[in-house]
Formats: structure tokens, sequence, C-alpha cells
């Protein structure tokens, strides 16, 4: 037995297990100084108190279905011990939460920026316009040709028409954007 | 004992009542199939519903109490079920539903109420003078749960059982107290 525990915790708690409400106060007595001092060995003064208080009540909670053979002390300590290792993973948690909000922020974002977004926006349409100049044939040559198809003609001819609307479409695409 | 001492020895009160009523309905749910069974019979429903109820919040409320309050109720269930079942597996059993026409069901429920007295005057708490409390629980619980099988006769069928409880319990409570 622990040093200092009441020898009639055992009878008290045997006592409100049977539903003896007359055991409760002395019971709430032995018990609450017995909780602080336990989580005060292992725990920070204000998380020792509130520590204590849940075990406390817990242990009332769950009073109904206390087993008489059980050594009454064991349990309440088993039960003080629990909160301790709850408040301990709360503050382990705490001192990690920090870290993992930096990562979050400090992660790029896949997604363009405005200002890529208008750039991107202004391009298609110089390319939109750059081909709407061109002539259907030319048009039809390029679209077969991004597309991996090729029409009832000969390679080299193939070959020959799509250079040439490549080119077309370069002098057009330089006269629209203006680019070099 | 300061303030905050006062609060939390409240709050623990609070914690403790609720935990044992909590338990107390834990304790009673294995009766809720039993009580299921009995709407197999032939008693209307709304009948059997309110009797079944009835004893169902008894017992929570006894269990809740504890102490010598919750002590019969065991017995008073093991001695209850004989009395409970007999009808209904009489007339599960095929045994036409005809209230008035057959004596079947009522000689049901006296068998049962005299084999569950005689259950009831072996295995509860021996009434003793300042300590009726236990044994008056055990009688009360018993004579709940034959209800709930009798209903089907009403007030005959009950008192019927009724009768066979108490032969039953009477001449064995006699012969524990010698």
């Amino acid at each position: 037995m622990e040093r200092g525990i009441d020898p009639d915790l055992q009878s008290l708690m045997t006592r409100l297990a049977d539903g003896d409400r007359s055991a409760f106060h002395p019971a709430f007595a032995v018990l609450w100084p017995i909780l602080r001092r336990f989580t005060s060995r292992h725990l920070t003064p204000p998380e020792a108190e509130d520590a204590a208080q849940e075990a406390l009540v817990k242990i009332f909670r769950q009073a109904a279905r206390f087993d008489p053979t059980r050594s009454a002390t064991a349990w309440v300590l088993g039960v003080a011990g629990f909160e301790i290792r709850t408040v301990r993973r709360k503050r382990q948690r705490r001192r990690e939460a920090p870290e993992m909000e930096r990562a979050v922020l400090t992660r790029p974002d896949p997604a363009p920026s405005p200002e890529d977004a208008v750039v991107l926006r202004d391009l298609e349409d110089a390319l939109r316009e750059a081909l709407g100049g061109l002539s259907p044939e030319d048009v039809e040559t390029l679209r077969l040709y991004a597309h991996g198809q090729r029409p009832p003609t000969s390679p080299g001819t193939f070959r020959k028409r799509v250079q040439r609307a490549l080119a077309r479409a370069r002098v057009k695409w330089r006269i629209t954007d203006e680019r070099p | 004992m300061n303030a905050l001492e006062s609060r939390l020895e409240a709050r623990s009160r609070r914690a403790y009542e609720v935990g044992r009523l909590t338990h107390a309905v834990l304790r009673v749910s294995p009766l809720v199939p039993l009580m299921a069974l009995a709407l197999l019979g032939c008693s209307p429903s709304h009948e059997v519903l309110a009797c079944a109820g009835t004893l169902l919040l008894v017992v929570t409320l006894l269990f809740w109490r504890g102490q010598e309050w919750s002590v019969g109720v065991a017995p008073g269930i093991a001695a209850g079920l004989v009395p409970m079942l007999f009808p209904i597996i009489i007339q599960v059993g095929g045994h036409l539903c005809l209230p008035g026409s057959c004596l079947l069901l009522p000689a049901g429920c006296a068998a049962g109420g005299l084999l569950g007295g005689s259950l009831l005057g072996i295995a509860a708490p021996r009434p003793r003078a300042g300590r009726m409390t236990p044994f008056i629980v055990a009688c009360s619980v018993a004579g709940l749960m034959g209800a709930v099988g009798c209903l089907l006769y009403g007030l005959v069928g009950l008192a019927v059982m009724a009768a066979g409880m108490a032969t039953g319990t009477a001449g064995l409570v006699v012969v524990r107290r010698v």
C-alpha cells in the first residue's frame, strides 16, 4: 500500500459501489488530497490540478462499478495515472502543432499566381488570332499534325505541308504578338 | 473546505449519481428482449408495453438506489420469469387465444405463479424484523414480471398468478424462518 493512503479507502469505495451515499463525503475527503499529491509528482502545478480533478470526477462516475475484490488504491491510482498520461500527450501535441503549421505555411502553392494567369490568357488569345489568319488547308494540316494523324498523301508531301504551315504560322504569330 | 472544493464535490456527486444511473440501465438492458418476447403472446400490445415499461423503470430505480433496495431484484426476476413465460409458451405453442372459453391459460398462470412463488420462497432474502425491504422488493418484482405474461386474462389472470405465487412463497418462507 502506498504510504499515506487511508486504509479506509477500500471500505469507502465498497460502500459507494453498494449505493451508500453516506460514504460519499468521507470518500471525497480521502481521495482529493491523494490525487493532488500523486499528480503533482508528475506534472506542473496547473496541469496537476486539472488532472486530479478529472481523475476524481471519473472515479466517482465509475464508483458504482467498483469491484470490492480489487484494491481500491490501485484502481484509484490507475485512473490518476491515465489522466497524467493524457495531459502529457496533449502537451506533446501542442509542441508539435506549431511545427506542423510552419510546414503548411511554407509549402509552395501549385496554382498559378494571378499575374501568371493573365499572361497565359493573353498568349492563348494571341495564338487563336494567329491561327485564325491561316488558310483552311494550313489549319487542317496543323490540326492533323497535332493529333498525330495523316491525310491520304505520301509522307514526304505531308511533311512539306506541315513545314510550310508552321512557317506561315510563325510569321502570323510574330505579327500578332510582336515577338522576335 | 474552500469554494473550489465545494464546487468540485458537487460536480463529483453529480458524476456519481449519473454513473449509478447509467450502470443501472446497463444492468436492466438484458430484460428488454424478454419483455419483447411477451409481445408474442395474445395480450394487447399496449397493456404489455405499459406493464413491461413499468417493470423496467422500477427495476432501474431499484438498482440506482442500491443497498437493500437492489438486493431483492435478482431473486424477484428469477422467480417472475416462470409465471411470465408459462402463458407465453402456451400461447405461442399454438393454443388459441380465446379469453374466457378455455381454462388452460388461467391454469398456466396459476401453475407459473406457484412455481415462481416456490422459487421466491427459496431464493428471496429472508424477511426479518426491521429488514423487510429486500423481501418486499423481490415479491414486487416477481409479481410485475408475472403480470407481463398473465395480462391476457386481465384481473382474473393476475389474481390467479398472485394467488399461486403467494401459496408457493408462504410455506417456504415460514420454513426458512423457523
